[in-house]
């Protein structure tokens, strides 16, 4: 899909979401066993969306929580579901796990009782861009864009050579908008890696925000011990002091770091925009032929 | 649907899950507590909760404080009252505190579930989950009598098997039976129907064969 910012992307933008009495919608999140803080974005942003009333029932599943991606659909109880990924990247876990665990066949699945409609994830929306910026721009308020450098961090992984695409398009995004001097994408598992940020950015301050869903230990302690701004394992009470503590000050370089994106309240209207793409694109489709 | 046969029970009564009780009150209240505290006279010690965003987060941590994340291990803390307005909010807090459950039960009940056999799911894993496929059908029978058992483990009973039999490792015969109350306490319990080995079972057998192999 292309990022572009389209006339009909902003158009659509401007149109709220339908009113779907028989759908359902079900968020999909990675969720975790080690960090009980890992799901709450996702549920917080499906009771948003609940609370609007939009639909029949709006469901959370998790990949490592419960409801499990086994489970979810046994709760459904209308024929017609949407699945929204809210997940950054379009890999591993879009392409492969969601749908292995789901059994989807594609964009669409007919079973015998549901038709089951996925969506893309959620990183993929244009907004992204717009979201991430915001973000820079609120965690170093009173630097100069056109001083500093702007370090995007993914997970990276080998198990998928898409996990990275979404950082790099959101790079390449913001690097067309020539607000900040130096825009670079970093890894935590892949080159090139954000512990060689020093290398990696030539300005004196360094903003760096995680593509991530969550807060959890990626960007409470990896992230950060990766960064050289914190030592392992400092305790789980101290966690979000590592955004209060900005800026950080390494070897003569001023450095900001972020929490993660998927937090924004603003995701719960890009999960509905996922489902309104889904719908556009697919009654495009079927136009098409 | 899961709403109206929600309603029909507590007509007649209350509901038990797990470790909790459910109870209308009145149309408009329906009350939620742990089956330790189910007593009605217990109220003026518990602790007053109110909408079901609120179950989420009583199920989130145990006693100690510490992160639960299998929602059917019987350490869900006592000494709290959850008050809900509606069916539709008893639903959604019932989903939080034992998530699919309800759902599987009534699936169950219409003949509607499919358990899934243990090589089945370890088979189709992949990732750092693949290794799983190398655990032996002793480690498998170890594991969920250790991991599964509900004195300690998860109250859900266990409707899976291993290559076609139930899991062994010295589990009693109540666990496979649906009509038993896991808990225990020899009440009528709504059945915490158990279909396929979860995440964190597969999580604990990577662990299993990461040691063996050390």
């Amino acid at each position: 899909m292309s990022l572009a910012m389209t006339a009909e992307t902003q158009r659509v933008n401007e149109e709220p979401i339908g009113f779907k009495p028989d759908s359902s919608l079900i968020v999909v999140g990675h969720g975790s066993t080690i960090n009980p803080d890992s799901s709450t974005p996702t549920f917080a942003h499906a009771d948003t969306i609940r609370q609007k009333g939009l639909f029949a029932d709006v469901l959370c599943a998790f990949w490592k929580e419960e409801p499990s991606l086994r489970e979810v659909l046994r709760m459904v109880e209308t024929e017609e579901v949407y699945v929204v990924p809210h997940f950054i990247s379009e890999g591993y876990f879009t392409q492969k796990v969601i749908p292995r665990e789901m059994e989807l066949a594609g964009a669409i699945t007919r079973s015998d009782s549901k038709v089951i409609k996925y969506c893309e994830p959620v990183g993929n929306h244009p907004q992204m861009t717009d979201l991430l910026l915001q973000r820079a721009g609120r965690t170093a308020p009173n630097i100069a864009p056109d001083q500093t450098s702007l370090l995007i961090v993914g997970h990276g992984t080998g198990l998928n050579e898409n996990s990275a695409v979404a950082v790099k398009t959101q790079v390449k995004e913001i690097r067309a908008r020539q607000i900040y001097a130096e825009v670079g994408a970093a890894y935590m598992e892949q080159e090139p890696l954000i512990s060689n940020w020093p290398s990696l950015t030539h300005c004196p301050s360094v903003v760096v925000v995680p593509f991530f869903i969550s807060d959890g230990l990626h960007s409470y302690e990896d992230i950060p011990v990766l960064l050289g701004i914190h030592a392992k394992s400092t305790g789980a009470a101290s966690q979000r002091e590592i955004f209060r503590r900005n800026p950080y000050i390494l070897n003569g370089r001023t450095l900001y770091y972020a929490s993660a994106i998927g937090t924004d309240p603003m995701m719960a209207e890009i999960i509905l925009e996922m489902v309104h793409q889904f719908d556009r694109n697919h009654r495009a489709s079927a136009v098409g032929n | 649907m899961i709403r109206d046969r929600l309603e029909r029970i507590l007509a007649n009564g209350s509901l038990n899950l797990g470790e909790i009780n459910a109870r209308r009150i009145t149309d408009t209240l329906f009350v939620v507590r742990h089956r330790e505290d189910a007593e009605p006279g217990k109220v003026s010690t518990l602790r007053i909760y109110t909408g079901p965003a609120a179950a989420r987060d009583l199920a989130r941590f145990d006693r100690k404080g510490q992160y639960r994340p299998l929602k059917g291990a019987p350490t869900l803390p006592t000494g709290w009252e959850l008050r809900l307005d509606s069916i539709d909010s008893l639903r959604l807090a019932i989903d939080s505190f034992y998530p699919g459950a309800l759902a599987s039960w009534l699936a169950g009940e219409e003949g509607g579930v499919n358990p899934v056999d243990l090589r089945t799911t370890l088979n189709r894993q992949t990732g750092m989950y693949r290794v799983t496929q190398k655990l032996s059908n002793a480690q498998a029978n170890e594991l969920a009598g250790r991991f599964c058992r509900s004195d300690g483990g998860c109250l859900r009973t266990i409707l899976w098997t291993i290559e076609g039999k139930r899991p062994d490792g010295n589990l009693p015969e109540t666990k496979f039976l649906t009509s038993h109350d896991q808990l225990g306490k020899y009440e009528p319990a709504i059945p915490f129907l158990c279909l396929e080995a979860c995440n964190l079972f597969v999580a604990e057998a990577r662990k299993s064969v990461k040691q063996s192999s050390t």
